[in-house]
């Protein structure tokens, strides 16, 4: 039977809530760290919808309010774009951050 | 509080990281402090490639071989995959002069071992299908290789820590003192200092400030490369991929290829790798701006613009990411290697401009066997820190 920590927290790049707690216990106490070393967050949706979870399970495991731990930038584009939508000149609804 | 060690190692990147990794290897007890966190600089934001063919060939070339032969052996060592791949990889021209120079090139690159040939128009567009027809040949290796330079970094720190190896983040390094005993003296912005007979200065794009801190000259320059990643897609050719106008430039800058103003400016080059994650990482652009590490629109617009005239199906592909990060570049484009003439037991281990993935292993080992050993071999002079020291300052 599949341990209860084996569940995707990141879907876009299948990381599971263990992988992510291995990673913390290790000494990685940012959300950039987990997101380098576990690849969650790099996928498609680019962390929108696993960000604040893995923000949540740092300040659980390492007592730091949460508010610290989200303090983090979201890199180019904003949403993802056609390769084509940026080939053409003109300005574009992805900014730069 | 002063924390003593057998070496203290400036900069946490995979340089730093790797250096860490082999001298705590050999039994010393190493602190790796770093400025920002996990992959903060350099490390964290290129491409994934171990080249051969982009080496001229030379001590660069040699070298690369060797790290080759470390990284076969770290899959093993650090029990991991490291990501390592060997797709192999295609210089691509797209004109008689470039294919010239190509060809003189490859020459040079056989003689010194390294498997490369020049395929026919038809060959290339078997590996590669979706190329614009406007390519006349490539070059092909089957050697050039990758690996994912995060897993590297991790794994180096993880192995490293335990053999007990420490790595301290968010600790930028503000003082060096040499103090009566010999021993170095390093004080951090949390006013923390750590004490040590050895530093090593593997600070990248910013190990000329570290050398600073100690009256030495290292001249270095950050070079912003910008690179864009892709969804994920099915793989669209064989191989990994550049551009032959990049290495004619740099291996022949005498030589007059067409480019436009927007292309110098930005020292734009074609290179696409696919990741550990089944995207693609399209590159880049090489200038210098400072210590400024933005993407900006001109940049990602110019390397869009010309992976669609390379690979026009790349037009539908979305891309969901830009970054950018700051090649520590020196004046003669070689890495700096080697303990410094005037303060004895200061080594420098940077300056690896885009070659930094291809050559960590090697230059953290060579670099180990230098503060273990004290031992040197002859052709690594050349990669001395001690070739800036006569006439650089009165240059600068």
């Amino acid at each position: 039977m599949a341990n209860d920590k084996d569940f995707f927290i990141c879907r876009c790049e299948e990381v599971t809530l263990r992988e992510i707690e291995e990673v913390i216990d290790e000494g990685y106490h940012t959300i950039d760290d987990v997101k380098r070393i576990t690849r969650a967050g790099m996928g498609l949706c680019q962390g929108r919808s696993c960000g604040k979870v893995i923000a949540r399970i740092i300040s659980q495991k390492t007592g730091k309010p949460l508010e610290e731990v989200l303090q983090t930038g979201y890199r180019f584009p904003v949403r993802t774009e056609k390769l084509k939508a940026l080939e053409e000149e003109g300005p574009s609804d992805a900014e730069n951050n | 509080m002063v924390q003593s060690y057998d070496v203290l190692v400036i900069g946490g990147g995979i340089i730093g990281l790797s250096c860490g990794y082999y001298l705590t290897k050999q039994g010393k007890r190493v602190v790796v402090l770093e400025s920002g966190g996990f992959a903060d600089g350099a490390s964290g934001a290129c491409d994934d490639m171990i080249l051969f063919q982009s080496k001229k060939p030379g001590i660069n070339l040699e070298l690369a071989f060797e790290s080759l032969e470390l990284y076969k052996s770290l899959v093993g060592e650090l029990e991991d995959s490291l990501g390592f791949a060997n797709y192999g990889g295609m210089v691509l021209i797209e004109n008689e002069r470039e294919l010239e120079v190509m060809e003189e090139f490859v020459m040079q690159q056989r003689s010194y071992g390294l498997d490369v040939e020049i395929l026919t128009k038809a060959a290339m567009r078997k590996k590669q299908p979706f190329l614009h027809e406007r390519f006349i040949a490539s070059t092909y290796s089957p050697m050039d290789s990758q690996a994912y330079p995060f897993a590297v970094m991790h794994k180096f720190a993880r192995k490293g820590r335990q053999m007990g190896m420490q790595v301290v983040h968010k600790s930028p390094v503000v003082g060096i003192q040499k103090d009566g005993t010999g021993d170095f003296l390093v004080t951090t912005a949390q006013n923390m200092q750590y004490r040590a007979p050895h530093v090593v200065n593997a600070a990248g794009a910013w190990a000329g400030k570290v050398a600073d801190l100690i009256g030495l000259n290292v001249p270095m320059e950050p070079r912003r490369g910008q690179i864009i990643i892709t969804e994920k897609i099915p793989a669209i050719g064989e191989t990994n991929l550049w551009s032959a106008k990049y290495l004619v430039t740099k291996l022949k800058p005498g030589i007059q290829i067409d480019s436009t103003e927007e292309e110098k400016r930005l020292g734009l080059a074609f290179a696409l790798t696919r990741t550990e994650g089944d995207s693609y990482l399209i590159g880049s652009t090489r200038e210098f701006v400072g210590y400024d590490k933005r993407t900006t629109m001109e940049g990602i617009r110019a390397i869009i613009n010309q992976a669609v005239s390379f690979i026009p199906v790349l037009k539908d592909v979305n891309f969901i990411r830009a970054i950018a990060g700051l090649r520590p570049a020196t004046p003669d484009g070689k890495m700096v290697l080697g303990e410094h003439a005037g303060v004895s037991g200061f080594f420098t281990a940077a300056g690896h401009e885009g070659d930094g993935i291809s050559l960590a292993p090697i230059t953290g080992k060579l670099l180990a066997d230098m503060v273990c050993e004290g031992r040197s071999d002859a052709r690594l002079e050349e990669l001395s820190p001690n070739r800036f020291a006569s006439n650089a300052k009165e240059v600068s």
